[in-house]
């Protein structure tokens, strides 16, 4: 099976060998063929009853020598699809480039304008008209399916559900094939494409993708879109299916389609959905301070939790009690909140459910915007409290309004967070800190492009990227995009390539890795893990290896340097993990 | 639904649900303040009869309610009386349906909106009306509401059914357009003549 893999991937090496879109098509067709069959006996291709035999039931497939991911970027031009269901509004937007299947022969580093994500990505499903049936629904790059297991469709990333009943069924057909031998299928290699499957009681999660992205990742995607769904109904729809087997969940699920697909939009630019962390809006010490204090005195008085966000990004948030809020649920709550427009046209009050706090139950969520990208969420367990959250949040107005914390929040949001061009260059004072958070921003609050026309080579070193990923907190910080790491498309290929990196860091059985430096084609990769924290750095492909590491170095002591701006200090939301460990500067080059 | 289980049960007697009488003094008959909540089916165009009374705003592109939002607007009357509606603009979504009690409990008011070129949210509008005649406070008042009453073309729903069918269960009717602001405010003003007036308690 790796032996496979691997020769599709050296034929990628050369982004212009695969002039032709057809051989990429969704080969499934072994599988598809079968479909008449219907009463499950569907003969599963050979990759997989080889995969079988090999790995004991648990279809895995081989870790790649090669890091290369060459992903063909489509050009603008590939939008011309369908409009979204029942709106009007897909004006010309950009498409995201898993959307289709599409070879150029420019490897991406074209200079293209910097698309913010606002308006390069419409919310919504589009290609509604597609069904199994058509060209371009089966060159999708990354199709996401759930069903239940009597195989009827209960959401599409592409395409409307019920036309795909034909195909629901086939993908039922395998998962029941191989659980009645005692199995479970987990992945199946087919060509190009990986088919992922992930079994969840009476609901069956399928991704089909052909961008090379790691099992370990697209199964966290599936999680994470269960979770979306529990965070929706609650578990509890799985007694609809022992009630009925044949229950049609689809109408259950009205007008979340945004949801869904948001969410599936943020695998490609938000690094929460793999690092299982959050991340916070930069601000003064002093601010987040006199949000956290106002939000824990509402939390004392029978809130369980209150959270501040500015679009994915935490401002503050507290937890009555031990009650403890798993990133996981922080990022599948403000998907859900951000992707459902009626909650910026006034308050709301809605049932919703953590899926890692407590599955079975809904809780109750109040949700109030301050602004365009600021909101308020107050959850707790009674269904009536609403006049009382209301109180909350006019006396939570208030405060925020007195401290300018809601200006502040705007004024952080302008300015970013860390940019690898202002790494400082010698780890020495500690006056550096405001120095840098603070002035140097107010020089650069022109848009983007012109910044980056400006800079134009990323950082020292050849840095270009970086992520650091707290244990302990919970939390994580990614410097800004800056050149040449320009468009939606490079970004999200370095997200893909740190991805990669974060689960053949932590993949079972492979023990503590505590270091990783790679060199390809695209990038000068290096990873360091420690018990305290992960950092993912991304380099020019000529960096000086030497002179990357001694980068990492500083890099780590600037973010302890300024952690008190841009980490949530104090209030982590796993309360058992509260022992802040001072973390030390390790030096970088003994483990290399 | 089919997904019931763990919302609030309906068949708590307790006064629960969502009413604000705590903080609202004493009823005072020159300023009154009403519990009304919409219903109806998904996309009939509950929000935006909302937006279009209290904002005076119409927004074409769908945004499916999630939950209920809660919104308010006061308005005056001829004989120098106002009415403040706290509007609990519901989600039409079957998901949410078993949750309709938690706003409805302790309502005055409630509007039951379908769509004039979808019969099977006129249907939908009469489960509500069951709903509410079985699960409402005994004085609820209720108004049915046609909506996209400017889609005459397409229209599906003839009046008189709508009229036919509020006058034999005592509401107010009324067709309206959220979309030319046609009747909408005409619709608050009548709910709000309509409103058992306190009577005024000696002080
Ligand atoms: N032509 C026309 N369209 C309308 C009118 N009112 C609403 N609409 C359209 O109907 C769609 C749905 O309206 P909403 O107000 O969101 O429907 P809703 O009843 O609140 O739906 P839920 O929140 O899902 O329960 C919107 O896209 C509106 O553009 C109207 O009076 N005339
Ligand atoms: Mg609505």
């Amino acid at each position: 099976m790796s032996t496979s893999s691997s020769s599709s991937i050296s034929s990628d090496d050369e982004p212009n060998s695969n002039p032709n879109p057809i051989d990429d098509e969704l080969s499934l067709a072994s599988v598809t063929l079968n479909e008449s069959n219907g009463n499950g006996s569907v003969n599963v291709n050979e990759n997989e009853n080889e995969n079988n035999r090999q790995d004991g039931g648990e279809i895995t497939w081989g870790r790649k020598n090669s890091e290369v991911e060459v992903e063909a970027p489509s050009s603008p031009s590939s939008s011309g699809y369908a409009g979204e269901r029942g709106s009007s509004e897909t004006t010309n937007s950009r498409i995201e480039d898993d959307e289709i299947q599409q070879v150029n022969n420019d490897d991406g580093f074209v200079d293209e304008v910097n698309h913010s994500r606002a308006s390069s990505w419409v919310p919504g499903k589009r290609h509604v008209d597609e069904d199994d049936a058509s060209i371009s629904w089966r060159k999708r790059k990354k199709h996401f399916f759930i069903l239940s297991n009597s195989g009827k469709p209960i959401y599409s990333r592409y395409g409307d559900e019920h036309k795909l009943a034909g195909f629901s069924a086939t993908l039922q057909a395998i998962i029941s094939f191989v659980e009645n031998e005692g199995d479970h299928v987990k992945l199946v290699r087919a060509g190009n494409h990986q088919v992922v499957f992930l079994v969840k009681g009476p609901i069956y999660l399928v991704c089909i993708s052909c961008t090379e992205e790691p099992y370990e990742s697209l199964k966290g995607q599936l999680e994470l879109i269960y979770g979306q769904m529990i965070l929706i109904l609650t578990k509890s729809l799985n007694r609809c299916f022992e009630k009925n087997p044949k229950f049609d969940m689809t109408p259950l699920l009205g007008g979340t389609d945004v949801v869904f697909s948001s969410l599936i939009h943020s695998f490609s630019w938000n690094p929460a959905t793999f690092l299982h962390a959050y991340t916070c809006l930069p601000l003064a010490y002093a601010t987040r301070q006199a949000a956290g204090a106002i939000l824990q005195d509402v939390a004392e008085s029978g809130v369980l939790f209150a959270l501040l966000m500015c679009k994915n990004k935490v401002i503050s948030l507290v937890g009555a009690q031990k009650a403890s809020l798993h990133p996981d649920d922080m990022l599948l709550l403000s998907n859900f909140v951000m992707s459902s427009e009626s909650f910026r046209t006034s308050e709301c009050f809605s049932p919703i459910c953590l899926p890692r706090y407590n599955p079975m139950a809904f809780l109750y969520a109040y949700v109030h915007y301050f602004d365009d990208d600021t909101y308020l969420m107050l959850l707790t367990t009674s269904s009536d409290a609403f006049y009382h959250l209301k109180d909350c949040r006019i006396r939570i107005e208030m405060v925020l309004l007195k401290s300018n914390v809601l200006s502040e929040v705007q004024r952080s949001l302008l300015e970013g967070g860390m940019r690898v061009e202002d790494l400082p260059l010698d780890p020495l004072p500690r006056s550096s800190i405001s120095h840098r958070m603070s002035q140097q921003r107010l020089l650069t609050d022109s848009p983007e492009r012109f910044r980056e026309s400006s800079v134009g080579i990323g950082g020292p070193a050849g840095l270009w990227n970086f992520i650091y990923r707290s244990i302990y907190m919970d939390q994580y910080v990614s410097s800004e995009f800056s050149s040449p790491i320009n468009s939606h498309q490079q970004q999200k290929r370095l997200y893909r390539a740190y991805q990669k990196l974060y689960s053949s860091m932590h993949e079972k059985g492979i023990g503590p890795h505590r270091t990783q430096f790679r060199r390809d084609e695209n990038y000068v990769l290096l990873c360091w893990v420690t018990p305290d924290f992960e950092l993912y750095a991304a380099f020019d492909p000529l960096a000086d290896k030497a002179l990357a590491i001694k980068t990492c170095n500083r890099v780590c002591q600037w973010v302890k340097d300024v952690e008190n701006e841009i980490f949530l200090q104090g209030a982590s939301p796993f309360s058992c993990a509260t022992d802040k460990t001072e973390f030390a500067v390790l030096m970088l080059e003994s483990y290399l | 639904m089919g997904c019931a289980a763990s919302v609030p049960d309906k068949s708590s007697g307790r006064s629960g649900g969502l009413n604000n009488l705590e903080n609202g003094g004493p009823p005072d008959a020159k300023n009154l303040r009403v519990k009304l909540v919409l219903l109806g089916d998904s996309g009939v165009g509950k929000s935006c009869i909302v937006l279009r009374f209290v904002r005076g705003q119409f927004d074409p592109t769908s945004k499916v309610t999630v939950g209920a939002s809660f919104l308010s607007q006061t308005i005056a009357l001829q004989d120098s009386t106002t009415v403040k509606f706290e509007i609990w603009d519901t989600a039409g979504q079957e998901r949410y349906a078993a949750l309709a009690p938690l706003y409805y409990r302790g309502a005055a008011v409630a509007v039951i909106v379908y769509d004039i070129t979808s019969p099977e949210s006129f249907t939908k509008a009469q489960y509500w009306v069951k709903e509410l005649q079985k699960h409402g406070s005994p004085d609820i008042v209720m108004a049915l509401v046609g909506n996209k009453a400017d889609l005459q073309d397409s229209r599906e729903v003839p009046a008189q059914d709508g009229i036919d069918y509020a006058e034999k269960n005592g509401m107010f009717f009324i067709e309206t357009s959220a979309k030319t602001a046609d009747n909408i405010n005409q619709l608050f003003q009548e709910i709000a003549k309509r409103l058992p007036r306190p009577s005024v308690p000696d002080s």
